[in-house]
């Protein structure tokens, strides 16, 4: 298979599909959606098969593609996957696919759309994996940027004024980043930006350590929805149009935890050590802060972007314990929350394109009007409360396990969160979903057939590795030891 | 066959109903009922059949790993050992009874083919539960259970009080679930298992645990079955998921879902026996529960109440057994309960659903003692539960009792608690077979709001009710029987010593008769001439009232709280942030104002400026 460059076709399938929806004049709305439909189902298979393909035995980097860039500043177009990247790589071809499904019936400025949409996808892929921390950086840019004209033109509630919250707040964690990952050049003799070689042990001093590890942290941490730094996330989940929202909750804030755990606590180990116990304190704090809020939300969307944030703080509890469980948990669960709250956001999408109303008060007995339309969101909620028999089960139980050994107090708190999160997923089930009906609604017609195979395969997802998650953890323990 | 292959068939048959139900109930309810009845006929005759062949044989286990976590696996598969092939039975026979049942209860619904589907999906829970070769398992299983009660509490998804009590269902529950998350985890953290035999074998030996470790993780245990067996204070939600159809109420909350958390104290009886303190605190909460719930039964008019009052009080009693020490005892009334119980509320359901009332006055002066099968169905039953002699329930609490002897506080606990249930259920069974219409008690329940004139067919409706009130008398006699399949012998007390617990229930029932069945009675109770003592048992103690105020209002005041933090502090700071850095732009923007002479002016004046500062500075 070293032949074939497996990485580079997959990472330029989203790139084709930005060049052919430019190309395709803006009347031919159809053929733009095929063309990013198909582009998603090639990533798709094309993912399955790099999953395929890593040998989880012999575990580390491979498909290795290294290519000189800037030579002068020792800049390389190096991509490999590790099982952390081959599992997040999966998570961004299902999001992309199911999102473009979901988008299937936009009207407005079809081609733009998909134009940015498949610009932002290129550039999570290439971060995903790129080993070029340099290169790394370009495609998280990449992946960042559209997000301002995505929500600004396709969004709703205040959509201009969220746009610019979410850029100005991922522009700091930039700034942070930046000079962060300079340092690392600079400090390192100036010779290399490879990730393998900056997180030799040795490389960095303690001191130097403990002082950039929290710009890398806080840069990257700023886009997963870390606590205190998160208030950008949930409102621009209620102002991006549901693939935006599925995207953004669902891949966008991965990125953020996938940069704390490949280089922020892959080159400065010794740093995140000194700093782990502040930073799980935080996410914690995340953790329950972000279900207390969730309660009080009457919006759909601001309870799932509150949820979101309770359920990064997770990933990120699960990171800062630094250990084999704790870490398999966390990226087990950017996995299961990204297909998760692409479900969340896809289920309330359909319903708020035929309301305009995403006021949970607005609404009751949901389930008796639209059935199957409900249950996607009844199943979103319940692998949101972490009920076994979803991914999400998993995640958080390996996370739990290893917090309760490193941090016992923060492992506590962080399972008692568990309460909150039931109290307020049931309560937007129990007002919107269950309970009288609300006969204003009794219109609503089902989704298409064509429209419920997105839904579906989020949810088959979910099912498959909340009955066998020992097919995720194999792959991601490849890499951290956990087999 | 192999019995592990007996075994796939008994876990497999509910999913497999499952999904099909799930599939075809909204076009088809027949077959997807059908599929279901089949699952659990298949189910219950593997059950059967794997008791028959494998009591009292040696466990027998088949597993296969599931997760690797903390440097080892996880595993998942069934276990075949005593417990397990009783409760199995226990559960797959009661099921298989509602079903039948339900068939005619549930037959004008328009949910029907839904309920039979979530009915399998809790007879899979359950029984994946019960067969857990670990705690992992037991622990999902548990969680899974919980789930399926929540859908079939609040099956009927449009009434808002059926929703509220799904809610508080799933949520108090989950109370006792995060403990019992922390303490599987702890356990896993000391034992580096969740095998629950090698646990059991390692807490036999001594000097494998810490003692201190083991107080802390039997007490977390303990919390999650405070919740699943709804002892006290986790109570609360009992009583209010009677909201559910009554099939429901008689297969989940009271025989065989609420005694999950009985069978898992069952299951750990090795490890919980070297945790004093541990046991100390479950003899008290379980005594205090059940006089406590037993206080709420005597005054409750609504007849499934009393009855989930009762099994509140009942799952205490089990919990007494079992911290007394005698597994046989706790045990055995799990077994005979179950039977008696489930008896019980099939009788209330088809009471109610004859009569559209839940109020035990108003269907006695309606006539219920005319549906003859049923009426019986509720003489026995309740005798069983109050301890008359010769019926299941006499024999199992005689044991209970016996086990209690050296405890005389928390025996003096259990006589009240059986003086009060052998009250209480005789009241019930007075009031329904010796109704008086000039009696001075009012009906209080208002009738049901959605009552149909469809009266069911009789056979799916009495043939469970008759299978049942054998059952409520056979099986008593069977304690030699299920001793020996659990590996244990039985004890069986001499006449002597039953006499003070036969005495006491036969008092009970002597004063219900004087209350409630002689022909002047006034029916309405001797409490309720102790007015205040009556307004505190009709209010539940005022739990619920003071929960609210308490605790769902702390847990408001703190979302709130973070909800204005939110708004106000944190995502106004950002806003000042992007606001102020606005206006020192606009404000350096200004000095940009391009005329061209003030530029000049200013650049002349700093040079000069300079040129001032450098002469004085070489003058120096």
């Amino acid at each position: 298979m070293s032949e074939l460059p497996i990485l580079s076709i997959l990472l330029l399938c989203p790139l084709v599909a930005f060049l052919v929806t430019l190309v395709l004049p803006e009347s031919k709305a159809t053929a733009i959606k095929a063309v990013n439909a198909v582009a998603g189902l090639v990533t798709l298979v094309l993912s399955v098969i790099v999953w395929a393909q890593y040998d989880e035995t012999a575990g580390g980097y491979q498909m290795v593609e290294d290519i000189p860039w800037v030579a002068d500043l020792g800049i390389r177009y190096t991509v490999a996957v590790d099982g952390v990247s081959v599992v997040l790589t999966l998570l961004n071809a299902i999001v992309f696919f199911t999102g473009v499904l979901s988008m299937w019936t936009l009207e407005k400025r079809v081609k733009e759309f998909f134009a940015f949409m498949g610009l932002l996808v290129f550039g999570v892929f290439g971060v995903f994996i790129s080993l070029d921390i340099f290169v790394f950086f370009f495609f998280y840019e990449v992946a960042v940027l559209p997000m301002y004209p995505l929500i600004a033109i396709w969004g709703s509630t205040r959509k201009e004024y969220s746009a610019m919250k979410l850029t100005l707040f991922l522009m700091v964690g930039s700034a942070l980043l930046f000079p962060g990952l300079i340092a690392l050049f600079v400090e390192s003799g100036g010779q290399t930006w490879n990730l393998v070689a900056l997180s030799e042990p040795g490389t960095f001093s303690e001191g130097f350590q403990i002082f950039v590890y929290p710009l890398l942290y806080v840069g990257f941490g700023i886009l997963a929805g870390m606590w205190p730094f998160h208030s950008w996330s949930p409102i621009g989940h209620v102002a991006a149009p549901t693939a935006v929202s599925m995207l953004h909750a669902g891949v966008l804030m991965k990125l953020g935890a996938f940069g704390i755990l490949r280089i922020a606590i892959g080159v400065l180990p010794l740093g995140a050590a000194y700093w782990a116990p502040t930073f799980a304190f935080m996410a914690t704090v995340g953790i329950v802060y972000g279900a207390f809020v969730a309660m009080r939300q009457t919006d759909f969307k601001y309870v799932i972007g509150f949820s979101s944030v309770s359920h990064m703080g997770i990933v990120l509890l699960g990171l800062n314990t630094l250990g084999i469980d704790g870490t398999n948990g966390a990226v087990f669960q950017m996995f299961a929350h990204g297909v998760m709250t692409a479900l969340f956001f896809s289920a309330v999408g359909f319903i708020y394109d035929q309301t305009h109303d995403r006021d949970i008060r607005h609404f009751g007995g949901l389930v008796g009007q639209i059935p199957v339309a409900s249950s996607f969101f009844i199943v979103a909620a319940l692998c949101g409360m972490g009920v076994p028999g979803f991914a999400s089960f998993w995640a958080e139980l390996l996370v739990f396990i290893e917090a309760l050994r490193v941090f016992p107090l923060l492992g506590i708190a962080a399972i008692a969160g568990l309460i909150f999160t039931a109290a307020y997923i049931l309560r937007v089930l129990g007002q919107a979903i269950f309970g009288p009906k609300n006969p204003d609604w009794d219109h609503l017609v089902e989704p298409t057939a064509w429209l419920t195979l997105p839904r579906i395969i989020l949810i088959a997802v979910l099912l498959f590795f909340g009955f066998a998650p020992s097919v995720m953890l194999d792959m991601i323990g490849s890499v951290t030891g956990g087999k | 066959m192999s019995s592990t292959s007996i075994g796939l068939v008994l876990l497999g048959a509910p999913l497999m109903a499952f999904f099909v139900a799930l599939v075809v109930f909204r076009k088809n309810h027949l077959a997807a009922m059908m599929t279901v009845l089949l699952s659990g006929a298949a189910t219950c005759a593997s059950a059967v059949f794997l008791l028959a062949t494998k009591g009292g044989t040696p466990a027998e286990q088949a597993s296969r790993a599931w997760i690797h976590a903390g440097g080892t696996s996880i595993e998942f598969g069934i276990l075949l050992d005593g417990k397990t092939l009783i409760m199995g039975t226990v559960v797959s026979v009661i099921t298989l009874c509602v079903q039948v049942y339900s068939l005619s209860y549930m037959s004008h619904d328009p949910g029907r083919g839904r309920f039979f589907a979530f009915l399998a999906l809790f007879e899979w829970a359950m029984l994946s539960f019960v067969y857990s070769p670990s705690l992992m398992q037991t622990f999902v299983f548990w969680e899974l259970v919980g789930l399926s009660s929540f859908f079939l509490i609040g099956f009927w998804y449009r009434k808002p009080s059926a929703i509220a009590a799904a809610k508080k269902a799933f949520i108090m529950t989950r109370i006792g679930d995060v403990g019992l998350f922390i303490g599987l985890i702890l356990l896993f953290q000391t034992a580096h298992t969740l095998d629950i035999q090698t646990l059991n074998t390692m807490s036999v030996a001594t000097g494998n645990f810490d003692s201190g470790r083991i107080e802390l993780i039997t007490l977390l245990l303990f919390v999650g079955i405070v919740g699943k067996s709804a002892q006290f204070p986790l109570h609360t939600w009992l009583p209010d998921a009677m909201e559910g159809p009554t099939p429901v109420s008689a297969l989940l909350h009271s025989a065989t879902m609420v005694a999950a958390g009985v069978f898992l104290f069952a299951r750990f009886h090795p490890l919980f026996m070297q945790a004093e303190l541990t046991l100390t605190v479950v003899l008290c909460v379980a005594t205090f529960t059940a006089v406590l719930s037993s206080t709420m039964a005597m005054v409750a008019s609504d007849m499934k109440r009393v009855f989930a009052y009762s099994s509140i009080s009942q799952l205490g009693f089990m919990l007494m057994g079992l911290g007394a020490g005698s597994l046989f005892a706790g045990y055995f009334h799990l077994t005979t309960h179950a039977i008696f119980k489930a008896l019980l509320f099939l009788c209330a359901g088809a009471f109610i659903h004859e009569y559209g009332t839940n109020d035990t006055v108003a269907i006695g002066r309606a006539g219920a003692r005319k549906l003859r099968v049923i009426t019986l169905g509720l003489i026995i039953g309740g005798g069983a539960l109050a301890g008359f002699p010769l019926l299941a329930g006499f024999f199992s609490k005689e044991l209970i009792i016996h086990s209690l002897h050296d405890k005389p506080l928390f025996l003096a606990g259990a006589y009240l608690a059986s003086f009060m249930t052998a009250y209480y259920t005789f009241r019930v069974i007075f009031l329904v077979v010796f109704p008086n219409q000039d009696s001075a008690v009012q009906v209080e329940e208002p009738p049901a709001d959605s009552h149909d004139d469809h009266h069911s067919s009789s056979l799916p409706l009495h043939a469970p009710i008759l299978l049942l009130t054998v059952g409520a008398i056979a099986v008593g006699w069977f304690g030699d029987s299920i001793a020996s399949v659990l590996g244990l012998v039985a004890y069986h007390p001499s006449l002597p010593e039953m006499a003070p617990a036969i005495g006491v229930a036969l008092g009970g029932i002597l004063i219900a008769w004087f209350d409630f069945g002689r022909k002047s009675a006034p029916q309405t109770g001797f409490i309720s001439k102790l007015a205040p003592l009556h307004t505190l048992f009709k209010n539940g103690w005022y739990l619920d009232v003071i929960y609210k105020k308490l605790f769902v209002g702390a847990a408001q005041a703190v979302a709130g709280l973070l909800f204005g933090t939110e708004n106000h502090v944190l995502d106004k700071a950002s806003d000042m942030l992007g606001q102020g850095t606005l206006t020192i732009g606009e404000t350096t923007g200004k000095a940009q104002s391009g005329r061209l002479p003030l530029y000049i002016g200013l650049a002349a004046l700093c040079f000069s400026g300079a040129i001032i500062a450098l002469g004085l500075e070489m003058m120096r």
